[in-house]
């Protein structure tokens, strides 16, 4: 039945598709989440980037609707999550559910577009997730990669306003993740919101106009890969030490940690330049390297940090910086457009 | 509403062990019981009597599969999953109601033609159709008392719970041997068993009048009961999924 013979008529326009605000769940004594906060403009395509058991999969389930937060407050387009589904504004792929047995991939997707008030035709639903050839095969019948396309149709298929996608792309070949982001740019292009989370870092930072990097239930980072870059010192200056001491090297400008394995250190600065001038003036330059922070190296940075701080309170300084990322002025919708 | 309910139903009727054990079996029993060793007038009584408690039998299986379903449905997430598309979660419950009396029909329909076709058991048109009628309305407890289970236990639960339901339920009612055979005491629990209420439904028909008082307030009785169970297993769900 169409939700319009409901009598729910959609909410006013909302500037932000997601809201969450002090958002905790709680199991016991456990902080699955801890006081989150993420506000989404239309039209953004977010990574949720977080190590397992970070919090990433309570956060969406929180976000969608499924589980009550023990505290905070969740919105969807100024709605409780529910209201958005409902209103077929929202789709999802989740991580968690196997295949439906004795439904064949057409019958699914067929059933899903038609609970929504404007879906997208199903030959071209199936055409975007790479399922034409699949469409008479049973559902659970098929390999983890054509499942995984599979659950992406089911997403898409109601052509909802904003998708969310609890790692995407897990169990899909190379060819397949490169068609899968294709589609999720075109999607996002139309002016739609995406949310999604994953392990791949690089995958984060391709595809997204902004990373929210999550540990411990909470946001560790916030804004777009090249800041979170920065924020974790941007540079890498490696050099052998030729026997000299290495004491007095976190005291040189722009250096914000010092690593030594055996005769080479790695400072990780935030002024590579000064850095440098610094160590020719002491002559250490041998087999100099001065190279950009991964973002792989970033996210280690930032959640190891949060890990092996001694209380459950992050240090002050990292909060501060977190909380300076998250007042930052807004990155515009289609800002990837733009940068690109 | 309806498209779910399709799906459902086509979900049900791909699944061999259904048309096997729900369809098939309650056919092959009634066919093994009346023409086994019985003979003449017996013949044709029990080709009667027992075509009605084959049918409730099937019926009730069918049924309570609808649970089954249920209970496996929500281990693999697929529950979750319609929560996230707008489909209302009443719906989804109704749906699910609603194929239960969807799948019982193959069942009922099997064992009746069984009687008619190999069995020659002769009844007047309006018996006929007031049967099939009386069988397919009775088992909306049922339906209900598999939808409780389904959605308070697990999968594994579930299934065993349901069969033992199904076992224990068709025997003491009376669908496989007539409650008549019963030692006293077993006959006055099976008097208000909701099974051979039910299958009276159908044993009135044949016999020529309209079902009695008792057995319809009886059937009423647990069907309310049935339905607050299923409401509160429902619930329970709701709230740990």
């Amino acid at each position: 039945m169409a939700p319009s013979a409901l009598g729910v008529g959609r909410t006013p326009s909302a500037p932000l598709a997601v809201h969450l605000s002090n958002v905790s769940r709680t199991y016991g004594p456990v902080r699955a989440v801890d006081g989150l906060d993420l506000d989404i403009p239309r039209g953004q395509t977010v990574a949720l980037l977080g190590r397992n058991g970070a919090g990433k999969s309570t956060s969406l389930s929180m976000l969608l609707g499924l589980l009550p937060p023990s505290s905070g407050e969740v919105r969807l387009f100024g709605a409780a999550p529910q209201r958005a589904v409902r209103e077929g504004r929202v789709g999802a792929m989740l991580q968690d559910g196997k295949p439906i047995p004795r439904v064949t991939v057409r019958e699914l997707v067929r059933f899903v577009a038609s609970s929504y008030p404007a879906p997208l035709p199903v030959a071209e639903t199936l055409a975007i997730a790479g399922l034409d050839e699949l469409a008479h095969r049973r559902v659970d019948k098929l390999s983890g990669g054509q499942a995984q396309r599979v659950r992406f149709a089911v997403a898409l298929a109601g052509d909802p306003e904003l998708i969310v996608l609890d790692e995407p792309t897990t169990a899909l070949d190379v060819a397949a993740r490169r068609a899968f982001w294709e589609a999720m740019r075109r999607y996002a292009r139309r002016g739609n919101t995406v949310l999604f989370s994953t392990h791949y870092l690089q995958e984060a930072d391709e595809n997204a106009d902004r990373i929210v990097v999550i540990d411990r239930g909470r946001v560790a980072a916030d804004g777009p890969a090249d800041e979170i870059k920065r924020t974790v010192g941007g540079s890498l200056v490696a050099f052998d030490l030729a026997g000299a001491p290495s004491a007095g090297l976190a005291l040189l400008p722009g250096v914000t940690s010092v690593e030594v394995h055996g005769d080479r250190a790695r400072l990780r600065s935030s002024n590579s330049d000064a850095t440098v001038m610094a160590l020719a003036q002491r002559g250490a330059i041998r087999s100099l390297e001065v190279a950009p922070a991964s973002l792989e190296e970033a996210f280690l940075a930032l959640t190891t940090a949060l890990t092996t701080a001694p209380t459950t309170a992050p240090a002050p300084a990292r909060t501060q910086a977190a909380t300076q990322r998250r007042t930052a002025a807004p990155i515009p919708p289609h800002a990837k457009e733009a940068t690109r | 509403m309806i498209t779910y309910i399709t799906l459902e139903v086509r979900r049900t009727l791909r699944d061999t062990g259904f048309v096997v054990f729900g369809i098939g079996m309650p056919v092959v029993m009634y066919l093994l019981f009346t023409n086994l060793g019985i003979s003449g007038d017996d013949k044709r009584e029990t080709a009667i009597s027992l075509m009605v408690g084959m049918a409730a039998y099937g019926a009730l299986g069918s049924a309570l599969s609808v649970g089954t379903g249920l209970a496996e449905d929500k281990t693999i997430g697929w529950l979750r999953q319609l929560r996230l598309i707008p489909l209302a979660p009443s719906h989804v419950v109704a749906g699910r109601a609603l194929t239960g009396s969807v799948i019982v029909l193959p069942a009922i329909v099997a064992v009746l033609l069984a009687g008619r076709l190999i069995n020659h058991v002769e009844l007047a048109a309006w018996q006929w159709a007031a049967l099939l009628g009386l069988l397919w309305i009775g088992t909306a407890p049922f339906t209900l008392l598999g939808l409780g289970n389904g959605y308070l236990l697990t999968a594994q639960t579930t299934g065993v719970v349901n069969v033992s339901c199904n076992l224990g339920l068709s025997i003491v009612g009376g669908l496989w041997i007539p409650s008549t055979n019963f030692p006293h005491w077993l006959r006055a629990i099976s008097d208000w068993t909701p099974t051979h209420r039910f299958a009276d439904l159908g044993w009135s028909i044949t016999e020529g009048h309209a079902p009695g008082l008792l057995t319809t307030l009886t059937l009423l009785g647990w069907l309310a009961a049935f339905g607050g169970y299923a409401l509160r297993s429902y619930r329970v769900c709701a709230r740990t999924a």
